[in-house]
């Protein structure tokens, strides 16, 4: 099995709804500690260098760069948006050591309009570019970068705190739109200094809007604050022949609509934990990809013979004719057994050779 | 039920927040008992949101400002109510375990909780049960709700029942657990008294509980 990366011919090819020479692997996140017992040495957030080895290593066809006001995973640890806040905390409370008082898990910065009006959006608007620019410059032959963009619903909310976001999405609108512009025009200026660069093959928005029940806000809301600015996003990308990804968790099943019509090609992690991904192939496999579906809890929890069995049954049922790329129910995480990250990857390699025959 | 009532019942499910204190003075002017206006007023109000809610008809921003609306007409009734008649329908304690600072789902269900007419105290997030041990005893609540949503946290979950099962109040204390990765089966295995999907079946469950605990 070729564990070469060729985004073009083998990740772009399926996500196009075709077969190419395997099923692609296809993660947002993997935790660096799963990175570093694959390559038997240490890899942290500044060693790009071995991190382009572990993806390519580990048969992806491309690397996730998050170059965001907000990080996925280490949502509020690494992330531009908490360096703001910091400052901005500790400008108006010198005295102020308590990171609680920066982290968006535990505080909100813009209740009302004059919050709005006096948040340091130019300095949340200077994005880093450097780990892309690294990665650019070490990529091997057939691997792309995906830019990691996004979340400018769940920034929205954070920064607003969540009750006070809900509120205020009924009860003042318009507030809500400025928000939601403000944080969008953000990611949407990067966007070009994104497109630029000719070794990035996709972008992809890591933004989650549904609980496990459904819609975190009605249709009609993401439809008028989120999804119209990933339209944008979407078609800007398509215009310069680049993919455009999206990552939610929950049951997304009755945005599916828009997602579609929003020009999303590539739909990530389809939550395992409420959503049938054999229905939404059969439903939506036609308009759009998907990817993932092995459960975190397996990978947490299961043998290494579930997994096996559960990626191969996704390989039978979702695989065949394109349109899905394996990898796990949201990202791989330092808790997941390294054995059943490893099942799952090499069941994708000994098994997923187009045309699927298990 | 009268018209005035399902005036007042419409207002909270439709959030009409400039209304809703107008409309309660005017049934109280009107001769309606108090009482009434809340359970058949305010509270069959918010049982219709949370139905709404579970249907996927409305969604948290909406539930949330009917539960606001529902709440500005209480305060324009409770101090009308004689004191036999404010008693709540249970007290209810909640929080996240530890390992989990998620608190979204948490509050939700304490404010539909709250709108259900039964007293809550909210514990926060990040549990130990060193801390809810504490906080059971001093609160002495019919009621104990535990929230996680991280896979991780869920033993933690286990763990705290376990830890309650040895203590004497536990036989007076009714545990309910809830949270995105939790199931009716895995609140049945850690032995919890039951398990609500959402805040509408949180408050549905918090009233039987509550119904076994009197009977």
């Amino acid at each position: 099995m070729d564990i070469k990366p060729d985004f073009e011919g083998r990740f772009r090819r399926v996500v196009n709804h075709q077969e190419a020479d395997r099923v692609p692997l296809c993660e947002v996140l993997i935790d660096y500690s799963i990175q570093s017992q694959f390559l038997g040495r240490e890899v942290s957030a500044d060693d790009v260098e071995a991190q382009v080895e572990f993806w390519a290593g580990a048969g992806y066809d491309f690397i996730p760069i998050p170059v965001s006001m907000m990080t996925p995973g280490g949502v509020t640890d690494e992330s531009k948006i908490t360096r703001i806040l910091r400052e901005k905390v500790q400008r108006e409370r010198p005295d102020e050591k308590d990171p609680k008082a920066w982290n968006l898990e535990f505080t909100s910065f813009i209740h009302e309009r004059e919050d709005f009006e006096e948040f340091p959006w130019d300095a949340a608007a200077e994005l880093d570019f450097s780990n892309l620019n690294r990665a650019g410059g070490l990529l091997p032959d057939g691997m792309k970068a995906i830019v990691v963009s996004g979340k400018i619903f769940t920034l929205t909310w954070m920064l607003m705190g969540f009750q006070n976001f809900s509120i205020k999405v009924i009860m003042d609108p318009q507030f809500v739109a400025d928000v939601f512009r403000k944080v969008a025009e953000i990611q949407f200026s990067a966007l070009e200094t994104i497109l630029a660069r000719d070794y990035v093959g996709a972008v992809w928005v890591v933004d989650d809007l549904a609980f496990g029940t459904g819609p975190m806000i009605s249709p009609e809301a993401f439809r008028e604050h989120v999804f119209s600015w990933y339209a944008k996003m979407a078609d800007r990308c398509h215009e310069e022949n680049r993919l455009f990804i999206m990552h939610s968790d929950g049951d997304v099943t009755s945005l599916m609509p828009d997602i579609i019509e929003t020009g999303i090609d590539l739909l990530q992690p389809i939550d395992p934990t409420c959503m049938d991904i054999v229905k939404m192939k059969k439903e939506y496999g036609d308009r759009i990809s998907l990817v993932g579906n092995v459960s975190n809890e397996l990978l947490r929890s299961g043998t290494v013979e579930e997994v096996k069995e559960y990626t191969r049954h996704l390989l039978r049922e979702v695989a065949p004719g394109g349109g899905y790329c394996v990898g796990s129910g949201n990202s791989v995480p330092d808790w997941a057994k390294f054995e059943n990250y490893m099942a799952m990857r090499d069941t994708t390699l000994k098994h997923g050779s187009y045309p699927i025959t298990i | 039920m009268s018209d005035t009532l399902q005036v007042i019942k419409d207002a909270v499910v439709n959030r009409q927040r400039n209304e809703i204190e107008g409309l309660v003075e005017a049934a109280i002017e009107g001769g309606i008992d108090p009482k009434t206006i809340i359970d058949d007023g305010l509270i069959a109000a918010m049982d219709v949101v949370g139905q709404q809610f579970s249907d996927s008809d409305i969604f948290v921003p909406e539930m949330l400002v009917s539960a606001l609306t529902m709440k500005l007409g209480l305060e324009k009734v409770k101090p009308l109510l004689k004191r036999e008649a404010t008693e709540p329908k249970g007290m209810v304690i909640m929080g996240t375990v530890k390992g989990d600072i998620h608190d979204i789902g948490k509050n939700i269900v304490l404010m539909m909780l709250e709108g259900a007419g039964f007293e809550v105290v909210d514990l926060g997030v990040d549990l130990t049960v060193e801390k809810l041990v504490e906080r059971i005893e001093a609160i002495g609540p019919d009621l104990l709700g535990l929230s996680a949503l991280l896979t991780t946290s869920m033993p933690e979950m286990e763990r705290v029942i376990q830890e309650l099962g040895t203590k004497s109040f536990r036989n007076k204390l009714k545990v309910m657990v809830g949270g995105a990765p939790v199931s009716a089966s895995f609140a049945e295995k850690i032995g919890a008294d039951g398990y609500g999907a959402d805040a509408a079946e949180a408050v549905k469950l918090a009233r039987r509980l509550i119904d076994e605990i009197k009977d």
